[in-house]
């Protein structure tokens, strides 16, 4: 029999009762027989493994005998079930050169011994049974689908592509092996000292040169074979998974992007049959929340954005929700007690630290609501994380990041004007009046249009006052009786002086 | 209280099973003081780590008047003479801690020899080994005594004695039971006259002396070990020198084996063999060691193979100082030199008569000396 049963190969097999190594760290043998008891062996053998369903006996003296006696047949490995012989019996079995294995169920052990030796293809069907038999549980995504597939075959799974392993189970494929994995054929079986790796293309709408790979410590022909043939098994089901994973994940964010709608609509009046709804996705209006959005500077897959950022936002800690609205993501932080302003402020640096993470993808601009509690504050803060968020995209100077504290309007207000777009149109708006001109429009409608208090403020007599009002609204072109004129202005001025 | 009448019928001794001894001469054996130390250490080796120490005994003997002490050749005695064997029943570490009288044998031996209608009895040793050995030479001056032992060795059990496993009719068995009491079975069967005397041991305070007789100085030859107090001062001699440089040399001249030297690594209490501890020795050639131990030293397993075991008289030296060491001194840590010494020619004269000095008597598998 060419065929050769190595100590590593039954280790890597899945299922052999619970073997333990009690002595010895490689072997092979060309045959295993299994009896009943040590009486039914062979008187005399070549080189073998011998796996005895009877339980070991319980006194010492009696393990050693039995290992001698097996030895003396010319076995170099024996597998014993019942109690676990000691220490005294394991130097017994180096000194006679013996592999001492242990087994829980020694039919199993045999079963793996068969599989290994005699019917290799036996193997793959096993493993592609076991496969098959992980379709039976439900898998919540991806990662659940590949714990399955390891707890039922016991080799460690990966999802990989050209930069290493992206989601995978059980132990994972060692460095050298990663490395020799070749991306342009179909079935890539690859080796190395630490063992092989067996892999197939997977399908995915939106990623590229993904591969499912299974991976074993042992390559000997028999693990080759049934690895090869598992993994064939296997691509379909991860290549399906993944799809519904991208299905599920878009028609997941439609629904809460569409909540989220609903919230920002009844301004904070949240109805019995909404809060049902917000409860069932786990948002709490109760408490106290800090709104955040993020735009898109550019186009921008928003999906693609929560994704991102549900992944950054775990590291913040605390309550956190985040769903897709229009071209961004919408989301807050909730404290279920009132924050310190210390609190409150590092967990906006927190934002900032992940809008700075989230810029290495995307182009975005970020804004950030203030403090504020219950449902109508919810919608309050969002309402000002959206207005802070579409001032941040006008402001590289503030690294496309805009928070409204305490302040509120007023702040956004300057925010707003601090804006790019803002500066020169006020610039251009400005630009008929000289610098006098300027702060004596500033003033006139800082002191409310009033004349003598505006003379009192700049220490000019109040004609002169007058005709440089006269004068300026000439020059500018607006009529400076007009409020909303007025306020233009007056932010005008703020800006440019 | 009708006396019954003499013995019955003995039987012959079997052709070809006269026991083989170091000492069959027909004079006796005149023991000094000065042999008293080699005594006690023969006594020990003879006792495989059981039977007590002897140095209790040799305390008592060590102060006797009766130096030098003559133990008669069976040979030179008058076949039909009565004969009684001596010796203390159960725990040797009671004994030691509640001595013995001036006369412990003495309400036992009254009893049989009133029982049996017979008087002057030659006295020998239940067990000529541990404490027994030299138990019986404190009668010296009062009675004769004969070099002659009804185990040859130390084992625990009382239907263990050889007259008992030959069945022998007659035997009468006496134990001290109590304060003034005295326990007398006889004709019992052997696991019977072990169970009574047992019972009668524990009612005297975990120990008694005890007398078994019933038989004649004649019946010694064919029925019990001869020679043994001489083989004890034969072999205590011939190791009182030993040095550990020369094992081979000690084994030799104690007509033994040299087993292995070694380090004790583990101890354990074996579940499927109660009151049985086995103990792990790693060799010094790298051999693994199994001692196996109940009352006694039960066996020696090297490499998964019986080398020894009872009847076989196994012994466990300290390795540092040669001190013949006894089953609760072998301990983690201990170095030991283990040794073996031939067992009592009587005991492997019969299938029958090995089978019941052999661990299996216990009910201990597994531990017969192959080859």
């Amino acid at each position: 029999m060419s065929a050769e049963l190595s100590l590593e190969a039954l280790l890597e097999h899945p299922d052999t009762g619970g073997l333990t190594v009690l002595h010895g760290t490689s072997a092979v043998w060309t045959q295993a027989v299994v009896e009943i008891g040590e009486d039914a062996l062979p008187a005399e053998v070549d080189d073998g493994l011998a796996v005895l369903i009877d339980p070991a006996p319980g006194a010492s003296w009696q393990v050693d005998a039995l290992l001698r006696r097996v030895h003396d047949r010319g076995f170099t490995g024996i597998a014993l079930t019942g109690e676990a012989p000691g220490p005294g019996s394991r130097a017994l079995a180096e000194r006679l050169g013996l592999t001492l294995l242990h087994t829980d169920h020694p039919t199993r052990l045999a079963r793996a011994c068969w599989q290994l030796l005699e019917a290799r293809d036996a193997l793959a069907l096993w493993m592609v049974q076991r496969i098959a038999r992980s379709i039976e549980y439900r898998a919540d995504d991806l990662g659940d689908l590949l714990r399955h597939i390891n707890a039922n075959v016991g080799h460690g799974i990966a999802l990989i592509d050209q930069e290493g392993i992206l989601q995978g189970a059980g132990e994972p494929i060692p460095e050298s092996l990663l490395k020799q994995i070749t991306f342009d054929r179909w079935l890539d079986i690859a080796e190395s000292p630490d063992g092989l790796v067996a892999s197939v293309p997977v399908e995915s709408r939106t990623r590229q040169a993904l591969r499912v790979a299974l991976h074993g410590k042992d390559a000997s022909t028999a693990y080759r074979n049934a690895l090869s043939t598992a993994v064939e098994v296997v691509m379909p089901m991860v290549a399906a998974r993944l799809l519904i994973d991208e299905v599920e994940a878009v028609s997941d964010a439609s629904r809460s992007s569409g909540l989220l709608g609903d919230l920002l609509e009844s301004g904070g009046n949240v109805d019995a049959e909404l809060e049902q709804r917000m409860k069932a996705r786990g948002w709490r209006t109760n408490g106290y929340h800090v709104g955040f959005r993020i735009v898109g500077r550019g186009r921008l897959d928003p999906l693609e954005l929560l994704r991102l950022v549900s992944s950054l936002l775990i590291r913040i800690p605390v309550d956190s929700h985040a769903t897709t609205r229009g071209g961004g993501v919408t989301g807050w932080l909730t404290f279920p007690e009132p924050p310190s302003p210390a609190v409150v402020a590092a967990r906006v640096r927190d934002l900032h630290e992940l809008h700075r993470s989230a810029q290495a993808s995307f182009t975005v601009a970020t804004g950030v609501g203030s403090l504020a509690s219950g449902p109508t504050g919810l919608s309050a803060t969002l309402g000002e994380a959206r207005d802070a968020a579409r001032l941040a995209a006008d402001s590289a100077r503030s690294g496309w990041f805009v928070h409204v504290d305490s302040l509120g309007l007023e702040q956004l207000l300057l925010a707003w004007t601090g804006g790019d777009t803002f500066a020169s149109a006020a610039a251009s708006l400005l630009a008929p009046l000289s610098e006098v001109e300027r702060q004596t429009l500033a003033a006139y409608l800082d002191e409310e249009s009033s004349i003598v208090a505006t003379a009192e403020r700049l220490g000019l007599h109040r004609n002169t006052v007058s005709t440089r009002v006269q004068r300026i609204q000439g020059l500018v072109g607006i009529d400076l009786h007009d409020p909303e004129a007025r306020l233009a202005l007056q932010l005008a001025c703020r800006v440019v002086l | 209280m009708a006396l019954p009448s003499s013995p019955g019928q003995r039987h012959p001794p079997p052709p070809g099973t006269r026991p083989a001894c170091t000492y069959a001469g027909r004079v006796p054996l005149a023991l000094q003081r000065d042999d008293l130390e080699s005594l006690a250490r023969g006594f020990a080796m003879l006792g495989a780590g059981g039977a007590g120490s002897p140095h209790l005994s040799a305390l008592v003997l060590e102060n006797s008047a009766t130096w030098p002490i003559t133990v008669h050749s069976p040979a030179e005695l008058d076949p039909d003479r009565p004969c009684i064997a001596v010796g203390y029943g159960g725990s040797t570490f009671l004994l030691e801690e509640q001595l013995p009288g001036l006369d412990p044998f003495g309400p036992a031996i009254r009893a049989i020899e009133r029982w049996l209608g017979v008087e002057d009895a030659v006295i020998c040793s239940i067990e000529a080994a541990g404490i027994n050995g030299l138990a019986n030479l404190q009668l010296a001056g009062s009675r004769d005594l004969v070099d002659a032992d009804c185990m040859g060795r130390a084992l625990p059990d009382f239907d263990q004695l050889s007259v008992l496993v030959d069945g022998l009719p007659g035997i009468v068995a006496a134990a001290s039971a109590g304060p003034g009491g005295v326990a007398v079975v006889e004709g019992a069967r052997p696991r019977d006259v072990e169970r009574v005397i047992r019972t009668a041991i524990e009612c005297n305070g975990g120990w008694a002396g005890t007398a078994f007789g019933g038989f004649t100085v004649g019946d010694l030859h064919a029925h019990a070990m001869t020679g043994t107090v001489a083989r004890a001062l034969a072999i205590g001699r011939a190791s009182a020198d030993a040095i550990r440089a020369d094992l081979p040399a000690l084994a030799d001249s104690l007509g033994g084996r040299l087993l292995g030297t070694g380090r004790v690594i583990d101890a354990r209490h074996e579940r499927t063999a109660p009151g049985v501890v086995s103990f792990e020795v790693q060799a010094d050639d790298g051999a693994v060691l199994r001692l196996v131990a109940r009352s006694e030293l039960v066996a020696l397993v090297r490499n998964g193979v019986v080398v020894a075991a009872t009847p076989t008289i196994i012994v466990a030296l300290d390795a540092t100082t040669m001190a013949v060491l006894e089953v609760d001194q072998v301990a983690v840590g201990k170095d030991l030199v283990l040794l073996s010494l031939p067992a009592p020619a009587w005991w492997l004269a019969s299938p029958s008569r090995r089978r019941q000095a052999e661990a299996i008597h216990w009910g201990i598998e597994g531990l017969e000396e192959t080859g």
